[in-house]
């Protein structure tokens, strides 16, 4: 029965599930979960919350569904929902201080290997990095190094043109690589 | 040239440069030191970025069962009405009208068919009734005379009409209504949800 769900076209599954068909929606959210759990996750930064809000964000492309038009790429509608309920969310939780977990995994890393220590710290500090940027500059840059959309798909899901998009991505990475290159650097220097 | 060349990196480190630009971004970063370095510290952010981590997730097949005992029950009659699904209304309404013109075409036989018999019409008969009809009635008034046996026959007429159009009629009737039916039936066959299936399949990346 599974592999007969398997073998159907993407588009077959979205009518279906259009039609109110809860299996074929089953199957279109078993192929996209990861892309969109990993993408709220870098949006984020925690991995609890990350799955709460691709839950969430699955729950209003259910409701939504029936006016998705199967022609379009349902990935990126669903990144584009992804983002929406990652970054409200975000807006909703900004009093309360997020646990990295990332930090935490630093923290655990007691007397082991020094590349993982270093690479834990440098991911602590890439998500601490990550999580200064302003919304708009992180939603293109996550959709780019984690969603891997090309520049068009950006502007479609985020709604924006595409010289938007080169702007805040052009803005991302070099505020990004101010934060993060000297701290790397000195890590790697204390850890040789 | 060289800021032009700068706001272009990221695009070039992203591979959305083409053609000409591409071109011209190559030799750009062949002469220029500057961008060459700005290009490396780009690359290393992007570099960073990929290699993190990525936590250990929930199993998509928990997460598709979590997912299904929230999901909202909903069926055909929450959709929009999408530019397919009109053809499904035109169909009953297409039967319909079919089925009005039908009658009146048979409605407004019987009345002409009517006049003409009590000579409401006049000479307009000859003009409005078929060529065949028209030779059929002069042959028999032909034959039997133009005296009492006219109405007669314009009666007999009257009824072998009234039979013919009652027959077709309900035939055509009963075609519309055999379609109507299948029709319906038909759409209530598509419109009924299935239940969630869970396939114990691992999720495809």
């Amino acid at each position: 029965m599974a592999s007969d769900l398997q073998a159907e076209t993407e588009r077959s599954l979205i009518e279906k599930a259009q039609n109110g068909d809860r299996g074929a929606f089953g199957e279109l959210v078993r192929q996209h979960y990861t892309g969109v759990v990993n993408v709220v996750y870098r949006l984020c930064g925690e991995a609890r919350l990350a799955e709460d809000m691709a839950q969430e964000a699955f729950l209003r492309a259910w409701v939504n569904l029936p006016s998705f038009h199967p022609e379009s790429s349902l990935r990126n509608w669903l990144y584009r929902i992804a983002v929406n309920a990652a970054l409200d969310e975000l807006r909703r939780k900004t009093e309360e201080p997020m646990m990295d977990e990332l930090m935490q995994m630093v923290s655990d890393t007691t007397p082991g290997p020094e590349a993982m220590v270093i690479a834990s710290e440098q991911a602590a500090f890439l998500q601490e990095a990550m999580k200064a940027l302003p919304e708009a500059a992180r939603s293109v840059l996550v959709l780019r190094e984690y969603g891997e959309l090309s520049y068009q798909e950006i502007a479609t899901v985020l709604d924006i043109p595409i010289g938007t998009v080169m702007s805040r991505l052009n803005y991302a990475r070099n505020r990004l690589r101010e934060l993060l290159i000297t701290q790397v650097q000195q890590l790697e220097v204390d850890y040789a | 040239m060289h800021d032009d060349m700068r706001t272009l990196l990221n695009a070039y480190l992203d591979n959305e440069l083409h053609g000409t630009r591409l071109l011209e971004m190559k030799m750009h970063l062949a002469s220029c030191r500057e961008c060459r370095e700005e290009l490396k510290g780009l690359r290393r952010v992007s570099d960073l970025l990929q290699a993190a981590p990525v936590p250990a997730f929930m199993p998509a097949e928990r997460f598709v069962s979590n997912l299904s005992l929230k999901l909202e029950r909903r069926t055909l009659r929450d959709r929009p009405p999408k530019p397919g699904s009109l053809a499904w209304w035109l169909v009953p309404a297409g039967l319909l009208v079919s089925w009005f013109f039908v009658r009146t075409v048979f409605t407004l036989t019987g009345m002409v068919t009517a006049a003409e018999a009590t000579g409401l019409l006049g000479n307009t008969a000859n003009w409005l009734g078929s060529g065949q009809q028209a030779i059929w009635f002069k042959a028999v008034t032909d034959l039997f005379g133009a005296g009492a046996a006219q109405s007669t026959l314009s009666t007999l007429n009257e009824v072998s009409v009234f039979g013919m159009n009652l027959l077709s009629g309900l035939l055509w009737q009963a075609g519309i209504i055999f379609l109507y039916w299948g029709w319906l039936v038909v759409w209530w066959l598509r419109r009924g949800p299935k239940p969630m299936k869970i396939s114990t399949t691992p999720a495809r990346s």
